[in-house]
Parts: structure tokens; C-alpha cells; sequence
């Protein structure tokens, strides 16, 4: 299944991190596609991809500006998401302690109460710790397929009793 | 086969890096060189963007990688007018981008603006900032200061100034400038905006961050309420200037900050010295106002400097287009005039490195030499990226426990140790 990463930048953090996180699962054999949320429409989601979204912060807690269309759409169209799966990364900086990495809570709140479903935990990266973001949205993506693959072995369990050949 | 095609960005600032990032994505063969004059690298970004502001400073490691991973080439040191002409440079590489930026502070055009305690903002920043090129010498701020300008930069200067020593922690502040400011700082501080609070330049979370400060008393006599159906930022900014002005530090107020929205400077008055503002009403009768000053700071945008731009005449700003001549572009505050955050200049470089894509096919005709058709001392004066790096490192271990990075004030001493001829000596700055 081919991943689908898409990304919300102003400055272009999210952006590098969007491509060193691509790469990376390029490098592991699976096919990827790197896309903009400025030139992204909501009628391309399909139920059955897996999608990344790596998303910033800016004015009080907002989605950066070339989301803002892609945020405004699912809001106002409302389409269905159920059985979509992705993963969310967000950038922000502690500087801003009230509203910090709140553009990616926004927009995942958003894909969850449209049925869509989250796998993993929210990844976060702070602009103030200077680390280089693209390592960071590697590093998380990594611990969020281990999380999907924990899963998958629990609900195999389920399925099929505690069998370790199974 | 093509021959590569050979690409030099002039400037390091946050556009020449964008423009650089977008060349390299579409031209992943091409040699992308980008010359500043200074040693380091990255511009307003160290030189201009408050030394407390360390995570706006952050963007710093997004623009590494174009050195360190991206195979662009960084050449400090070298000015375009003074150790290679723009003509050498066009006839060395197929594309040439300006990404200067805008050197000077623009002036308010009111009488009295020559008398000798009016500074300009890019001055101020510049030396907190420890701009290596900048005259050293701490401007006489005196008790009462009248800020000219009500946009970020004015906030910048406003907030450096109102400061105690304790809350530049962990910031690369320039500590002699510092000192010799906290030694007498302001106790009264008139910030004057042209447009009322609706239309006002700043950004609401600038202005929020003042009220974290502590001994700081606001005012403000001008209507400060904004229509219900305003934009969102202008609503922000009401709320954040209310918010001000709740502030009540009691016995604890050491400075006052007087805000005014909707004044425009008449005149400044003093014989031989700054003595006091005149201000006029922008929108409605008023009677003029008169504020006492010890010093004026402006703080009202950045110019093309009037002279010739290296043989291209006097440059204006153009919003249309970053084309300028076959195999010549601008980007960033050098094309759009002095407008717009670090990340605006993202987009423009996109939108100018698609024109460049555009018109490609022409320049890659003409077989080029690229950096290395320099003149050979042009190159042996250069400064690249891991040189700069140990002046980056030289720096950070300088830096005493709270500060995160020790900059050197001199342009001279910055080179010695990029190029590794700096005899460390115990009294040398760099030395443990
Ligand atoms: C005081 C101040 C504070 C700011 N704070 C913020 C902030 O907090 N957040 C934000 O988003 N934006 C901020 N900005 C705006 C931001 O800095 C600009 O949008 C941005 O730096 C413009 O980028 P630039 O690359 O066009 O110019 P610059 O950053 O000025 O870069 C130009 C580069 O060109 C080099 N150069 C110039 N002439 C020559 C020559 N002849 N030869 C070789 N090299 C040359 C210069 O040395 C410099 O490195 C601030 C601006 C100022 C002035
Ligand atoms: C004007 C401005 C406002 C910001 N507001 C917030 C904010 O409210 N919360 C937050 O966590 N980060 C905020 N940030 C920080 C950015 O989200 C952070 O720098 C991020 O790395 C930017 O990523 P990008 O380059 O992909 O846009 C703000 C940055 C700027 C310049």
C-alpha cells in the first residue's frame, strides 16, 4: 500500500521533514508520494491509503496558512473518513506555551470526528530545541509503524489464540 | 550530455537559502553557489531577528542542510561590488540571483531627524545582534526614548529596551552593548504607530509577549476598541493591547510604556539635541501632541539604497516579476521592497525559482565556468561552509553558561578563525 505524505507549511519545516520521513520509508522498500496541502483537495483522500500528515503551528494556535483551504474544505464538505488511517506529526515551538503544536491537534481533531483513525501517537517537534526536524519526523514515524505492527500481532492474538507460529 | 549549469545566489539571508532549496529540487545536477559578504552565513536571521528570539533563529538548522546535505556551496566573505564585480559573476555562472536584501533604514522625512540621538532601528538591532560590520558605540538613549513605528521591528526595539539583564537568559544578546544600556535604561518610552489599532503593522502575539515583562507599566489614551466584524489579527491585537494594559507592577515599575495608535510625526524638535516629539492626529482633530524625548528610534521599514545597484541602476520594487535580464532574477526583500516575515520569502523564492525553470532552455545554451572560472584570490578569500562552521562552534564555546552562542562583534576575527589563522592567545575572545 502505497503511503501518502502530506504536509502543511509556512516557513518550510514541515515541508524537510516531509521529505527526509519520505525518503527514509523509500529506503525501506514502500512506496511513497510527497504531497503540499496548499495543492491537495479533499476529493483526492481515499478510504483505503495510509496518509502522514505533518502540519505547523501559526498565528494563535492555527493551522498554517497553505492548509488553511485544505482545513477549511473538510470542515465545510464534511466528507466520510471512516476506515482512512494516518499518522500525525506536528511543529510548533514551546515558546508559544498556550497554543503549542495546536495546528496538528486541530486538524487531527478534525480527521477523527470525520471517521477517520489515528495510528500512533501525535509526533511532536519544538523549533526551539534547533534539533533538525527531519530526524525527529524519521525517529517518530519509525516507533509509530512499530505501534501498528504491535497492534496487528495483538489483533492476530485475538484472532487466533496466543500461537506463536502464528 | 548537458554540462551542468552553474548557479550563484548573492546573499545568504533567508531568501537566497529558499531560492537555493527550490534550484536544488529542480535542478539536482547544477553547481549552486551562494556568496555573502560577511563570514557567516544566513543573514537577517542572525543580524536582525532579536537575540532573544532564538526560535525564529531556529530556522538556521532548516538552511544547513543545504551545505551539509544538499551539495550547495557556501562562499562568504566575498561582496559583490568590492571583491568581484556582478559582471564577473554573470559571465562565471549560466543564472545569477540577487538576494541582497535591503541595507538601509528608511527615513521618516520630518525636520530634525539629523540630530544626533536619532537612531535608526537596523542600527539598534544590529548592535544587540553584534553585527560585525556595524559602527561600535552605544547610542545615548537617555531616560525617555520615542520609538518611530509601530510594526515588528519597533516591538523588537521596544522589548530589547525594556528588558532586565536576567530575561536575555540563553539568548546570544551581545553582552557589551547590553551593559553599557542597563547601566541607564529608559524610564519612559513613547511607541508611536501611524494607524490606529485595526490597521496597525504588528503581529498580536509581539505585542502579547511585552506583558510577560516584569515592571512594566502601559498606557495608552487612544481608543483601543476594534469593530466586532474585524479581521481576526486586528481583534488579536485589541485584545493583546487590552491585556497591557491590565498590567499594574505597582512599586515594582521601573520603566512606563507609553503606546499611541493613529499618530503620525510632525516634526522632531531640540537645539543641537533631541528634546521632544510633535506628533499629529493621522484620522481625526486633534489637538498636536508634544512628548518630551531624550532620543527617537525609527523604526519604519528598509530602502533600496538610492545609488546604483552594481551597474543595474536604482532598484524599485517589483511584485510582479524576479526576472531582471537573461540569466538575472531577484529574490526576497531585494524584489519586494522591506514587507513580509521569514517565511513569505519561501514562497516568493518558489514563485521566482518557476520563472527561472521557465526560461531555462536559453541559458543552458551558453557553457559557463562556474565557481571555479573565479579569479583565484576571489576564491582564497572565500569562506566556506566548514570554515564557517568553526567560527559556529568558536562561538557556542564562547558563550558563557547562559547565553547559547558568544558572537563576535569583529568581521576580522570571525575570518582569522574561519580560515585558521588565529593565534589563540589567553586574552583573545575565543579562548576558554
Ligand atoms: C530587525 C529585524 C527583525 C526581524 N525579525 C523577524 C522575525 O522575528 N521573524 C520573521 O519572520 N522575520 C523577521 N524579520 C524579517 C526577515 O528578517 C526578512 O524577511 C528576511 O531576512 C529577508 O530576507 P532576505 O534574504 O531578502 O534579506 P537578508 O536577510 O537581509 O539577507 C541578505 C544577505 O545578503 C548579503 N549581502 C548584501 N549585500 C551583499 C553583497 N553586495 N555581496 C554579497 N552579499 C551581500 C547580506 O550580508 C545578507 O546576509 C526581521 C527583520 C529585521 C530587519
Ligand atoms: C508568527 C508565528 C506564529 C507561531 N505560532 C505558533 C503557535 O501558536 N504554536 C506553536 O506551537 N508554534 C508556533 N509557531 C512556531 C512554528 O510552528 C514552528 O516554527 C514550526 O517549526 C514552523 O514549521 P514550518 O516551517 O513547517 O511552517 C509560530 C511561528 C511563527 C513564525
Amino acid at each position: 500500500m502505497k503511503i501518502q505524505v502530506l504536509f502543511g507549511t509556512e516557513s518550510g519545516n514541515a515541508e524537510v521533514a516531509a521529505e527526509d520521513l519520505a525518503q527514509s520509508v523509500r529506503n525501506d522498500g514502500q512506496e511513497v508520494e510527497v504531497q503540499d496541502l496548499s495543492s491537495f483537495s479533499i476529493a483526492e483522500l481515499q478510504h483505503d491509503s495510509m496518509y502522514v500528515f505533518l502540519c505547523s503551528t501559526y498565528g494563535e494556535g492555527d493551522l498554517p496558512n497553505t492548509a488553511l483551504p485544505f482545513y477549511a474544505d473538510l470542515s465545510v464538505v464534511r466528507p466520510d473518513l471512516s476506515g482512512m488511517r494516518y499518522a500525525m506529526f506536528g511543529l510548533g515551538d514551546t515558546f508559544y506555551t498556550e497554543t503549542y503544536g495546536h495546528g496538528a491537534t486541530k486538524l487531527d481533531d478534525k480527521l477523527t470526528e470525520l471517521g477517520a483513525q489515528r495510528v500512533g501517537k501525535i509526533g511532536r517537534y519544538d523549533a526551539s530545541t534547533w534539533e533538525p526536524v527531519g530526524e525527529c519526523a524519521v525517529a517518530w514515524f519509525a516507533g509509530v509503524l512499530e505501534d501498528v505492527s504491535a497492534v496487528r500481532w495483538l489483533q492476530r492474538i485475538g484472532q487466533h489464540g496466543l500461537d506463536p507460529a502464528a | 550530455m548537458d554540462t551542468p549549469l552553474s548557479i550563484a545566489v548573492i546573499g545568504s539571508g533567508p531568501s537566497g537559502c529558499y531560492i537555493a532549496q527550490s534550484l536544488r529540487r529542480s535542478f539536482p545536477q547544477s553547481e549552486i553557489t551562494i556568496y555573502d559578504r560577511l563570514a557567516s552565513p544566513y543573514g537577517l536571521v542572525r543580524y536582525g531577528v532579536a537575540p532573544d528570539h532564538q526560535s525564529t533563529k531556529s530556522i538556521q538548522s532548516q538552511f544547513a542542510r543545504l551545505f551539509e546535505r544538499e551539495d550547495v556551496r557556501f562562499a562568504g566573505n566575498i561582496e559583490v561590488g568590492r571583491d568581484i564585480s556582478l559582471d564577473q559573476l554573470r559571465n562565471a555562472h549560466n543564472i545569477v540571483v540577487l538576494a541582497a536584501g535591503l541595507p538601509e533604514d528608511r527615513t521618516v522625512g520630518v525636520p530634525g531627524e539629523n540630530l544626533p540621538e536619532v537612531y535608526r532601528a537596523g542600527r539598534l538591532t544590529r548592535l544587540f545582534n553584534a553585527h560585525p560590520l556595524e559602527q561600535t558605540g552605544v547610542p545615548n538613549l537617555g531616560k525617555s526614548v520615542a520609538i518611530i513605528g509601530g510594526g515588528n521591528v519597533s516591538i523588537d526595539v521596544l522589548r530589547m529596551l525594556i528588558k532586565q539583564p536576567e530575561d536575555f537568559v540563553n539568548s546570544d544578546i551581545d553582552d557589551a552593548v547590553l551593559a553599557d544600556y542597563v547601566r541607564a535604561p529608559a524610564g519612559r518610552i513613547d511607541f508611536i504607530c501611524r494607524s490606529t489599532i485595526t490597521n496597525a503593522p504588528s503581529d498580536p502575539v509581539m505585542l502579547s509577549e511585552l506583558g510577560r515583562i516584569r515592571g512594566v507599566r502601559f498606557s495608552c489614551s487612544d481608543p483601543i476598541d476594534v469593530a466586532e466584524d474585524a479581521p481576526r489579527a486586528a481583534l488579536a491585537r485589541a485584545k493583546a493591547v487590552a491585556g497591557l494594559l491590565e498590567i499594574d507592577p505597582g512599586t515594582e515599575t521601573r520603566v512606563e510604556v507609553a503606546l499611541h495608535f493613529g499618530w503620525a510625526p510632525v516634526s522632531i524638535n531640540g537645539d543641537g539635541h533631541v528634546r521632544n516629539v510633535e506628533l499629529r492626529s493621522v484620522n481625526d482633530v486633534r489637538p498636536n501632541l508634544h512628548l518630551d524625548a531624550d532620543s527617537v528610534v525609527t523604526a519604519v521599514g528598509f530602502d533600496y539604497d538610492s545609488g546604483d545597484w552594481h551597474g543595474l541602476g536604482a532598484l524599485k520594487a517589483n511584485l510582479e516579476t524576479g526576472v531582471m535580464d537573461l540569466g538575472l532574477y531577484r529574490t526576497g526583500w531585494i524584489k519586494r521592497g522591506s514587507r513580509g516575515t521569514i517565511a513569505e520569502n519561501r514562497s516568493c523564492a518558489k514563485a521566482v525559482a518557476e520563472e527561472i525553470v521557465a526560461g531555462v532552455d536559453t541559458l543552458k545554451q551558453q557553457t559557463k565556468p562556474g565557481y571555479g572560472g573565479l579569479p583565484e584570490e576571489v576564491r582564497a578569500r572565500a569562506i566556506d561552509y566548514s570554515a564557517w562552521k568553526r567560527v559556529d562552534s568558536a562561538e557556542t564555546d564562547a558563550a558563557p553558561a547562559d547565553r547559547s552562542r558568544r558572537k563576535f562583534p569583529s568581521h576580522e576575527h570571525m575570518v582569522a578563525i574561519a580560515h585558521n589563522n588565529f593565534v589563540q592567545t589567553s586574552a583573545g575572545p575565543g579562548a576558554n
